[in-house]
């Protein structure tokens, strides 16, 4: 190959593995990106009259008096559009056969949408649904569906592909009574739902109000808590004696490789392996609890992780100067007083690194849960409730709530916000012991 | 200088340093070094550890490249010609310039492609050929008839002493005009050194070779002519048989005869 | 510590501490073998839920119909476009993560300066953190609407879909592997080639991939391990249609993988414990423990022959 071939081969090999690093940067915005931008919306965004009430009345969180006067306020600025109802159902009884066909049905979406933007009337029955006893709780949603008030939505099938077509209904109700509400709703939004800047922390704590309609995950973020929490307490005894007696004690040999082998398969089975044998073993065999529980996820994941932490804390055995183990026992201390007093100090950075990644993927694990621990609704769990309640947690709640929800498009917000805080959990886990790693680096190189 | 050289008694120059430096960062590793190694001969260079005897040896070939943070000033001339010139390309200079390491490096390949690897990078051969020049190259290491009814063997089967000729054959086969070896024998054992250090002088006269040692005797036994270095100036370069009898400096003398070192 | 030591132990002072020497030594067997034994357990209880299914004429049925209808008042448990499902996106994943996996490790260990690369290995590490439930859930909001408007896919969740977040969930694993593989190979392999004239791409192409083939393998097949194995993503990303798409290449065509049935079946195939679609979901999970297992086995395999190649045969 002549020179200038060579030099072309290297230049673009060289650009194309630049480029494949790009292109992992690149996902990683785009996937994250998201996340991040939205999920802060589940914490920080504008909230109107309606989300204020609803937080006093279900959270009892607010002041009461500035809000009653604030809803005073409203209930005024809204009376316009209930008259106008009101007024035109009257009309509606005195028209023509014809035209109240003609009119009825917008009617009636007109009237079920602005239910759904500003709640129920006023001293009309409260519905059953805690979800429908209030409006638009959030600004941005209200904008939404102040469109469904102001505009019919229709299919258009006439070209390859349906589109979607809005057409107003002002018009249809020109000159009736009902013209006045839509110039409210069109032109003075703001007055009707008075939009203000919400900061809702207790997001990350709250308890959910109908299937995530309103308030918080707190029980999934328990939930994780208490999962991975409970996986390391079993996993870490467990691998870091496992990682000693490979390191310090095992003779090359038959059983040695056999142990070997069975710790490196257990790392190849697929997650859903391991939820189907918790439920095989833990609940239907050893029956560490009725039915799904705290404790029988907490073991499934327990499992899962064992193999990264057995190695990471055999690395970290490992990494240790001989001459520390060497010094230590040239002074007359026997083996198992050098292991615990030099060894595992010393290879501790190492161990806490490998505890603290496997406590993120234990958090982070959906498929391990599924059936044995995980439900979709429920109360944050006891501590003495572990043996026999099941719990909800972000992981599987995410799946949950946005595809077997039944209303998933209502609850974005919800959905974000648990993904958010889920990814924090994990990134925050993961720098910790990134930097954890970094000081060992450190401590080694002296 | 009188040097004898199968040349004859003046020779050429083949590589010349005019005040050449080297910086790692901000230290100065070789500093400022004045020399001209002639052709067809062999130069040893000496000197205790970290002295920048290495890091001058791999300058010639620009391997210094491959280090961050390592720069070069003043001139690096391979026959007139600045190695560091912008306009140089550092593959084809090492196609003349070739190298053989302190650890045997095999590729873990056969050993047949080892040493057909460099000159297949360079150009294209009919099968023919190609085996005429791996035969070729094996022979003037003096390996070849060690491993002609296995040339299809990996190489990383080869013991230390056959694995460094055979890094020697791979070096011969690209048709270099200048051998560079860094501390060749420091990793073998005393009999394969000697047959090392046999084939160096064999093959003189067709090549110019550095060699860079830490092994006086070796640089004695071997060499036409010796530099020392110490703390990266060249204190002294001179004919072997001067330098290691009457040496001119007095740093020269106390490395030779053993007071630091 | 006692004032007085004596280096010459009594005998039943040399006795006690061998005892509890021994006692010692076997407490922490024990407490490895469980860990280690976890293994042989987990095989045990998901063939033992799993084999009786295996009567008669489902055996074969499962392994080669397409007919999925296991609610069904006659059920029929063919897993063929099932297994399908799960062969497809794997393969398409790996396809995807392979090439640039081993390009961004090679960037990784040869190309780029050490501060930029203390930048980079966390972005990977990241990458790799993200929970399969956040990737799923970007599917379904972010790349399935994308495929629908851009590609104009009929469905954004399909077998393409799951593949490109397979890929990008293997990718890291690939990248991490085969970056120690590379480095491994060694600075004085490198050096070699360098100083017999070639190129940077050549001593990369021709010595040290090569080199390193054995570890880049291992990279692959734990790949193929973790597309293979994902539950979540599958789930939530591929429509999860039993059904092999027509043609075999169309990807835009949802299909549906063993572990998605068994996360989306088990809630109530386990209100009848002991039903025959309890049993089949077993079947499945052991039919993803035996390739897992095979796959270690290829794994460990390759290692021991590099060993054995390294010491010169």
């Amino acid at each position: 190959m002549t020179m200038w071939k060579r030099k072309l081969l290297d230049r673009l090999f060289s650009g194309s593995a630049y480029g494949a690093i790009a292109v992992m940067a690149f996902f990683l915005v785009i996937v994250i990106g998201p996340i991040f931008l939205k999920g802060i919306g589940a914490y920080l965004f504008e909230g109107t009259i309606d989300y204020r009430r609803m937080m006093l009345n279900q959270f009892n969180r607010g002041d009461e008096q500035v809000l009653d006067v604030e809803w005073a306020e409203v209930k005024q600025e809204r009376k316009i559009i209930y008259d106008a109802l009101f007024a035109f159902e009257k009309e509606l009884d005195n028209m023509s056969s014809s035209r109240r066909r003609e009119l009825k049905p917008a009617f009636k979406q007109t009237k079920e949408a602005v239910a759904i933007l500003l709640g129920p009337e006023p001293g009309t029955p409260l519905p059953a649904l805690p979800r429908r006893l209030y409006g638009q709780t959030r600004w941005e949603r209200a904008e939404l569906k102040a469109k469904d008030v102001l505009f019919e939505e229709s299919w258009d099938y006439s070209g390859a592909q349906g589109k979607k077509v809005m057409t107003p209904r002002a018009p249809l109700f020109k000159g009736t009574a009902l013209e006045p509400l839509f110039s409210k709703v069109e032109k003075d939004l703001e007055s009707l739902m008075r939009p203000e800047r919400t900061f809702y922390p207790q997001f990350l704590t709250d308890k959910s109000i109908d299937a995530h309609f309103f308030g918080g995950i707190g029980p999934e973020v328990m939930g994780t808590i208490y999962l991975a929490l409970g996986a390391m307490l079993i996993a870490v005894p467990l691998g870091v004696i496992a990682a000693i007696y490979f390191q310090e004690y095992a003779k090359e040999g038959f059983v040695f490789s056999l142990l070997r082998s069975c710790v490196n398969t257990l790392a190849g089975v697929p997650s859903v392996v391991f939820g189907l044998f918790g439920l095989a073993f833990f609940i239907n065999t050893l029956r560490v609890s009725p039915g799904k529980s705290v404790v029988a996820g907490a073991l499934t994941l327990a499992l899962l992780v064992l193999p990264t932490v057995i190695r990471a804390a055999e690395e970290a055995i490992a990494s240790v100067p001989h001459t520390y183990k060497e010094a230590a026992l040239s002074l007359g201390a026997g083996k198992w007083r050098t292991i615990l007093t030099v060894i595992l100090p010393a290879a501790l950075p190492g161990i806490l690194t490998g505890i603290v990644i496997s406590m993120g993927r234990a958090a982070g694990e959906t498929a391990p849960i599924i059936f044995t621990a995980a439900v979709s609704v429920g109360p944050i769990v006891l501590p003495s409730e572990i043996f026999t309640t099941s719990t909800p947690a972000l992981s599987w709640n995410l799946y949950n709530i946005c595809t077997e929800h039944e209303a998933v498009d209502e609850i974005r917000h919800v959905q974000y916000g648990m993904a958010l805080t889920l990814v924090m959990i994990v990134l925050a886990l993961n720098t910790l012991a990134i930097v954890l790693r970094a000081k060992v680096s450190r401590k080694l190189k002296g | 200088m009188n040097i004898e050289t199968p040349k004859g008694k003046q020779p050429e120059t083949h590589i010349e340093a005019k005040g050449f430096s080297i910086f790692y960062g901000t230290q100065e590793a070789v500093k400022r070094v004045d020399m001209s190694i002639p052709k067809g001969a062999v130069t040893a260079i000496i000197g205790p550890s970290g002295c920048g005897k290495s890091t001058f040896l791999r300058a010639v070939n620009r391997m210094n490249d491959l280090i961050p943070n390592c720069r070069a000033a003043g001139e690096l001339l391979v026959d007139g010609l600045n190695v560091y010139d912008a306009g140089i390309d550092a593959s084809v200079l090492r196609r003349r310039v070739g190298m053989v390491f302190q650890k045997p490096n095999p590729f873990p390949k056969s050993i047949y492609d080892n040493v057909a690897y460099g000159p297949r990078l360079h150009q294209s051969y009919a099968k023919r050929e190609l085996d005429a020049v791996v035969e070729e190259s094996l022979r003037g290491a003096a390996l070849w008839d060690e491993v002609k009814d296995r040339l299809n063997k990996n190489a990383l089967g080869l013991s230390g002493g056959q694995a460094q000729r055979l890094c020697l054959a791979r070096a011969l086969a690209v048709n270099p005009e200048i051998l560079l070896m860094d501390e060749p024998t420091s990793a073998l054992d005393p009999k394969s050194t000697s047959r090392i250090e046999e084939l160096i002088v064999q093959l003189k006269g067709r090549y110019t070779i550095a060699i860079v040692t830490h092994n006086m005797q070796q640089a004695a036994r071997i060499s036409d002519v010796t530099a020392f270095f110490y703390e990266g100036v060249m204190v002294e370069f001179d004919a072997t048989s001067q330098l290691f009898t009457r040496p001119k400096e007095k740093r020269t003398e106390d490395y030779i005869t053993g007071r630091f070192g | 510590m006692k004032q007085t030591e004596q280096f010459i132990l009594s005998e039943a002072d040399l006795r006690r501490r061998k005892f509890f020497a021994i006692l010692g030594q076997t407490f922490l067997f024990a407490i490895t073998s469980v860990a280690a034994l976890a293994v042989l357990a987990i095989i045990f209880f998901i063939a033992r839920d799993a084999l009786p299914f295996f009567s008669g004429s489902r055996t074969w049925a499962f392994f080669t119909s397409k007919e999925w209808y296991p609610t069904s008042a006659t059920p029929k448990f063919g897993a063929a476009a099932i297994f399908a499902g799960s062969f497809i996106v794997t393969l398409t994943a790996v396809l995807f993560a392979v090439p640039p996996g081993i390009l961004a490790a090679v960037c990784l260990s040869d190309l780029l300066p050490f501060n930029v690369r203390q930048v980079v290995k966390p972005v990977v590490e990241i990458l790799a953190a993200i929970p399969s439930v956040v990737y799923g859930f970007f599917a379904l909001v972010v790349l399935a609407p994308f495929l629908q408007d851009t590609l104009g896919a009929a469905s954004g969740v399909n077998a393409l879909n799951a593949s490109i977040i397979l890929a990008i969930m293997a990718l890291p694993t690939i990248v991490s592997v085969s970056e120690d593989a590379l480095q491994a190979a060694g600075r004085e392999l490198r050096e070699g080639s360098y100083a017999l004239g070639a190129t940077r791409a050549e001593t990369l192409l021709k010595v040290v991939i090569p080199s390193a083939m054995s570890g880049i393998f291992s990279a692959v097949l734990l790949g193929i391990m973790r597309a293979l194995g994902e539950t979540m993503v599958v789930w939530m990303a591929s429509g999860n249609a039993a059904q092999i798409p027509s043609p075999f290449y169309n990807l835009l065509q949802p299909i549906r993988t063993l572990t998605a049935t068994i996360a989306g079946d088990m809630g109530e195939a386990d209100q009848m414990t002991g039903s025959a679609h309890y049993h089949v979901l077993f079947a499945m999970g052991l039919s993803l423990l035996i390739f897992s297992f095979l796959c270690n086995l290829a794994g460990e395999w390759v290692v021991n022959r590099q060993r054995k190649r390294l010491r010169g045969a």
